[in-house]
């Protein structure tokens, strides 16, 4: 259903010749698991590019194709894959049904005339298979299984030998049959054991310029009955049944591109409901969710445990995070339960710049192009920024269920390295020492047009009965954006609505990517000639969005309208709101005094202010609804 | 299901599998249609298979003339209600 209709939209947008059309392929194509949908994908883009809709891509490798089976549509699926996922245009020449000896040992043969960069080859299943005695002994039927992947191998040296090509050669997948039953593991003689021998008996003895297109796990991946479709192997020799076609033509796309393409070597992480749940500056350490004591805890344990796996073969792990340093490196250092300790992590920034300068300065100081990362936020907008302002880094936005966090880095295929070495094992170690020594200086990103591409909508409303349970709620946990930190309960809040010296409203902030919700509480004060700033708390999921600048326009408008001429502030510190010590100064309020307890006052002058322009378009009609004239 | 029903859902399959606008109607065959060569035909064959949620018995597509004929094969091998 879903998939019919994204299909709808596709051909919409080719029949309107839209420039969508392009990103919207690709979108279907990585998606795409079923032959049908495949093929109608591929029959979308033969029809663009006749069009003019989009054009092929610059990158072109020849590649030939060989085996044992017929490779059509097998060859077709590759092409769409080669060129909509991996960006490679391909000039193909397939050979003939189960002539892939012949092609391969004739120097005379069009494959070699050919003259491909690659040579995919997918031997024939149906000739691996035991045929000795079924009385002779193990180390016979091994021996029949060595010489059988040696045949093999020897055809892939041959065609390197003779031409050049790298080699992409499929393995063999397992007989899905219960026959021959308990005999099944216990000799070589079944086609299920004697298939798995030979393939590792492939991977151990394989040379450098050949690789394994490994259909053996991919149709275990996809369920190896599913796999099997005798019929059309009977009518028009088909290898595999339709689904596991788009798998292994798939799979032969990608490693064709990743001879070329390095792996990724860092992943940059969030922190606060990534490797955790909840915030740490909000919820403290005994507040977040992690370890054995709750499911969502062990989850985010279980997805910490992967990303130590991952440091272990060499990938580097970083972490940026919109945090205090302080507040973002105690669970690293006390957490019990934490997988990841500082050691692991080579580069940690938790401040509250945007995280593509981040991002930069993190590759930067690793002295790692910035093609090489990997960035991981469970917040859709965190990852969008990256996307658009750091477009070489690749990200993995991790959902909000943390069970399939694990999962979705282990199918992202980004830290796929051939082998492990013992630099790589180091290399965690030398690049933390690295990064310690560099401390270079923040880019800055074009906030401005990226805040503008939010569409953001302010709503700012006087508080109201109803608004008090969640005002209330608020004023309880919010920590670290919160002026004075001073608690009120429900019915306290009620009876601020019902004091005519008070001012007090909420704001709610939405984006193109949904409700942030209600993410202000400001309860203003005012007395003769002063307005002062009772309570100020802002949730900090949408901080550096100018949500400040808009509070503080209509602090001063409520200011106005009471005739008041100057508005006080005032920062009272705790152990977690360093992050508004220098709040007012950064919006010009001038210092006042200090009061007891380390308290800052600070003054603004009313006639001197002039409201600031920000991205976030303000809903009016709250100001309607309140009565007001602005 | 009925022949003419089928039919009409086979559009959208022709659509997906064929570059050049191809109108269904009974008659239709492969001689027909420059495209549908046996390669395509292969690909045709599994797209159908995977639109109507069937299963074509060995050799049977093959006695098929035309779309006529292979509608009512496939209404043959739908599940039955």
């Amino acid at each position: 259903m879903g998939a019919a209709m994204d299909m709808q939209s596709l051909k919409k947008h080719l029949d309107l010749a839209s420039p969508a059309f392009e990103a919207e392929l690709t979108a279907r194509t990585t998606e795409a698991r079923e032959f049908a949908e495949v093929l109608q994908l591929c029959t979308l883009r033969k029809r663009a590019l006749m069009k003019g809709l989009i054009k092929g891509p610059g990158k072109s490798r020849r590649v030939a194709i060989v085996g044992g089976a017929n490779l059509h549509p097998l060859v077709d699926l590759f092409e769409h894959f080669a060129v909509v996922l991996e960006g490679v245009n391909c000039e193909v020449w397939t050979g003939d049904y189960d002539n892939y000896h012949a092609e391969i040992m004739d120097a005379e043969s069009p494959l070699y005339e050919f003259n491909p960069d690659a040579v995919l080859l997918l031997p024939s299943e149906r000739r691996c298979v035991y045929d000795g005695p079924l009385t002779s002994p193990r180390v016979e039927q091994e021996e029949a299984g060595r010489r059988l992947a040696g045949e093999l191998l020897d055809l892939c040296t041959h065609v390197h030998a003779r031409c050049g090509a790298e080699v992409i050669t499929a393995n063999f997948r397992l007989s899905p049959y219960f026959d021959p039953g308990p005999m099944r593991n216990t000799s070589l003689i079944s086609n299920y054991a004697f298939r798995k021998f030979v393939n590792l008996e492939l991977g151990a003895r394989l040379p450098s310029y050949v690789h394994i297109c490994d259909v053996e796990f991919l149709s275990n991946r996809r369920g190896n009955l599913s796999g099997v479709d005798d019929r059309t192997w009977f009518e028009s020799k088909q290898p595999f049944a339709a689904g596991l076609l788009v798998d292994v033509a798939r799979e032969y796309a990608h490693i064709l591109s990743s001879l070329t393409r390095a792996a990724k070597k860092v992943v940059v992480l969030d922190l606060d409901n990534t490797l955790w749940g909840g915030v740490i500056g909000d919820d403290g350490l005994e507040g977040i969710e992690l370890g054995t004591t709750s499911p969502g805890g062990e989850a985010y344990r279980d997805f910490q445990k992967c990303l130590l796996e991952l440091s272990k073969r060499g990938v580097l792990l970083a972490v940026c995070s919109k945090n205090d340093y302080d507040k973002a490196i105690e669970p690293f250092e006390k957490h019990p339960e934490m997988v990841l300790r500082l050691k692991d992590i080579v580069c940690f920034k938790a401040n509250w710049e945007p995280k593509s300068d981040n991002i930069r300065q993190i590759a930067s100081e690793l002295n790692l192009g910035l093609d090489s990362v990997v960035f991981i936020d469970d917040n859709r907008a965190e990852i969008e920024i990256v996307n658009q302002f750091v477009p070489e880094v690749s990200t993995i936005w991790a959902g909000d269920d943390p069970s399939e966090f694990a999962a979705k880095l282990k199918d992202s295929r980004f830290f796929e390295y051939r082998n492990v070495t013992e630099e790589d094992v180091q290399r965690v170690q030398q690049y933390k020492q690295e990064s310690e020594r560099q401390q270079l200086l923040n880019t800055s990103t074009d906030m401005d047009s990226y805040l503008g591409s939010l569409e953001m909508v302010g709503t700012i409303k006087p508080f109201d009965r109803l608004d008090a349970p969640r005002v209330a709620q608020l004023i309880g946990k919010s920590n670290q954006f919160n002026l004075t930190t001073r608690r009120r309960t429900e019915a306290e809040v009620l009876a601020v609505i019902a004091d005519e010296q008070y001012s007090a409203f909420t704001m709610r902030l939405s984006d193109r990517f949904g409700d942030h919700g209600l993410i202000a509480v400001v309860i203003g004060h005012a007395s003769s000639e002063d307005f002062a700033i009772d309570t100020w708390l802002m949730s900090c999921r949408v901080l550096k969005r100018q949500v400040e600048e808009e509070a503080l326009n209509e602090i001063v408008r409520l200011a106005r309208d009471r005739g008041c001429t100057k508005v006080v502030g005032r920062y009272i510190p705790t152990a977690k709101n360093g992050m508004v010590r220098d709040l007012y100064p950064k919006m010009r309020f001038a210092h006042s005094r200090e009061e007891s307890g380390g308290v800052q006052v600070y003054e603004l002058d009313v006639a001197q202010f002039q409201a600031k322009p920000t991205n976030i378009h303000v809903n009016q009609e709250a100001y309607a609804a309140a009565g007001s004239n602005r | 299901m009925q022949q003419q029903e089928v039919i009409a859902r086979l559009q959208d399959v022709f659509d997906g599998v064929f570059l050049q606008e191809v109108e269904v109607r009974r008659e239709l065959s492969a001689k027909d249609v420059e495209e549908w060569d046996s390669l395509t035909h292969v690909s045709l064959i599994l797209a159908v298979e995977e639109a109507f949620g069937i299963r074509f018995r060995v050799g049977e597509v093959e006695t098929t003339k035309n779309l006529g004929d292979l509608a009512d094969l496939i209404v043959k091998r739908l599940p039955q209600v």
